[in-house]
């Protein structure tokens, strides 16, 4: 089942073209790897998806149905939540009061948020800070926290983009131990990410963006041996096969 | 543990010391405001102080609102301050309404005032919402001066002076129902406040002030928020505006629509803390009893020195405690913390 589809999805700025109709589908409950060299349009595409970019043309569907012309909130009621790569932690609020924003998406009840708020911080591990700032936290913990207030919002699909990027790699096996423990909850995931061990490790499948285009699409093992993505990750001149 | 114990238990563990303090030193303060006029304060020239402590007080509580908690840059309250005071004003000159339906009338004119203002501009980002602000209270200020069949011009509106009683909202030789009236509609908005402030409207004030971004990712539709928020801030405002008019028996449009009143309200709302709760009437206290104080004691001499001191205060403040009075409280106890633990250790 179809749980997110892209049909020709492209977004201009100007004259520069960032994404170039895109096709892609993201099945219900898989966790899909979206990935590229800087610049391919992946951050571009997860904005027009979330609804913080107006397409140029194409359409969404998500759950079969036309979401283009929602908004950024209404999409996030419909249960598409994007996290930022540059994370937006609310640096004034405490840990749980930032969860708790997330958790009012689907109650106006203050107690009922602080409880899926604190079930939500159990979940990722961040219990014990619940009652530090924002401004007070390590990177680290500002991904988690990130990724902690969108699920509060109890998404049916996520989006996550470089939730990895900065992290030791203890914390990485942490974040992708998270990532693993969301799906296996329901959530439908698509992350871009650059740390290719990572994202390697918990795809089930893998789209390739370059210069706004899909060039390649398929399970991790098969992405990595198609020759364009190896064109386009090292360049002609370095791409053994070539010469 | 018997049922007994585990109540008084509950009780004491929701009754803890700090909570205890907290409402004691609350009691004690609305004890004080409610028998201050009566003792202490029985000049009619100190309790016309303690009547704008209360009326910019409340003012600025609502300014928080939007201002304080919400982080919008509101530069135009007193638009709402003038509509509040020219709805009661002219309903009951022209049909003998009472001003405290006039009141509420003036409340919901300016609840669309805001509407009409912030539906386009908060939409945008950057200083479309200040600019909106300022300019309405300039349009209206031209056509209030302007209407001078409806509103008078610019001589202003003078309320018919009638024998003293609730209903018409006049009392003479006293200023003592005033005091208690502004002190009501203080304690009103000082409640709104804190009830916006606990509730979900709050907490996305809070979240779309520090990042739009994370604000709208996470489902807040921010212009709606914004608008509720600046509604309830309006309509607050707008009673004061009321007052105001009942106050003086008098609207006197250079007045109402100044663009030093929309300073004050915000100056008193920095000076004492913006965004916390307790900020916007510690910083009308000490911001009007300075201003109405220096006016008073130097009288004609001193004209503009008032101006001239908070101007300096709020220099201050900018510049060695961005959190005004509150943020001065804050250090000082957690260094007070910090030294008994040391000394305990």
């Amino acid at each position: 089942m179809k749980l997110l589809e892209t049909v020709g999805l492209t977004k201009k700025f100007g004259g520069l073209v960032a994404c170039d109709s895109v096709n892609l589908h993201v099945e219900e409950r898989e966790i899909l790897g979206l990935i590229g060299p800087n610049g391919a349009g992946k951050t571009t595409l997860f904005n027009c998806v979330a609804g913080f970019f107006p397409l140029t043309s194409g359409s969404i569907y998500f759950n079969g149905q036309d979401i283009g012309r929602l908004d950024a909130p209404a999409r996030a009621k419909k249960g598409i939540v994007k996290t930022f790569q540059i994370v937006q932690t609310l640096r004034l609020m405490t840990v749980l009061e930032n969860v708790m924003v997330g958790a009012f998406c689907r109650t106006s009840n203050v107690a009922t948020a602080r409880q899926e708020a604190e079930a939500v911080l159990e979940f990722a591990g961040l219990v014990d800070k619940r009652d530090v700032l924002g401004a007070a936290l390590t990177i680290a913990d500002r991904k988690q926290l990130e990724v902690a207030r969108a699920l509060a919002t109890k998404p049916k699909l996520l989006l996550l983009d470089e939730v990895v990027a900065g992290l030791n790699p203890t914390e990485i096996q942490v974040a992708l131990d998270m990532v693993r423990r969301i799906r296996d909850s329901g959530i439908t995931i698509v992350m871009v990410e650059h740390v290719m061990e990572a994202v390697m490790s918990v795809s089930d499948r893998l789209v390739v963006l370059t210069s706004g285009k899909k060039i390649c699409e398929g399970t991790p093992q098969e992405v990595s041996c198609d020759d364009g993505v190896i064109k386009a990750y090292l360049g002609e001149r370095y791409h053994a096969r070539s010469q | 543990m018997s049922l007994r114990q585990q109540t008084l238990t509950k009780i004491a563990q929701k009754w803890d010391m700090a909570t205890i303090t907290r409402w004691g030193v609350f009691a004690l303060v609305v004890a004080g405001a409610l028998v201050a006029p009566l003792t202490i304060f029985k000049a009619p020239f100190h309790q016309h102080i303690l009547i704008m402590v209360l009326t910019y007080g409340a003012m600025a509580t609502a300014w928080n609102i939007i201002g304080g908690l919400g982080g919008q840059p509101a530069f135009g309250h007193t638009v709402f301050y003038g509509v509040g005071a020219y709805i009661t004003g002219l309903l009951f000159v022209n049909w003998q309404i009472t001003p405290w339906i006039g009141m509420i009338a003036g409340g919901i004119v300016a609840v669309l005032v805001s509407i009409v203002i912030g539906l386009p501009t908060f939409r945008l980002r950057g200083h479309y919402f200040a600019i909106a602000t300022m300019g309405t209270g300039q349009i209206l200020l031209q056509v209030a001066l302007s209407a001078k069949t409806i509103t008078g011009g610019p001589l202003g509106l003078p309320i018919k002076v009638l024998p003293q009683g609730l209903y018409v909202f006049q009392f003479h030789g006293t200023k003592l129902p005033y005091y208690y009236i502004i002190l009501g509609l203080f304690g009103l908005t000082f409640l709104v406040q804190y009830l916006v402030q606990q509730s979900r409207l709050g907490y996305y004030l809070r979240a779309l002030k520090e990042s739009h971004e994370a604000a709208q990712s996470l489902g807040i539709n921010t212009t709606y928020q914004k608008l509720l928020a600046l509604g309830i801030s309006a309509f607050l405002t707008a009673l004061i505006g009321g007052f105001t008019c009942q106050y003086l028996l008098f609207v006197d449009p250079v007045h109402v629509f100044a663009m030093s009143v929309s300073a004050k309200i915000m100056l008193c709302t920095i000076l004492g803390g913006v965004g916390s709760i307790y900020g916007p009437i510690l910083g009308a206290v000490l911001l009007l009893t300075l201003s109405e104080g220096t006016r008073a004691w130097l009288g004609g001499q001193g004209r503009g020195v008032d101006l001239f001191i908070y101007g300096s205060l709020i220099l201050a403040v900018v510049v060695l405690e961005p959190f005004g009075i509150v943020g001065i409280y804050r250090k000082l106890r957690s260094r007070l913390v910090r030294r008994s633990k040391s000394e305990t250790a």
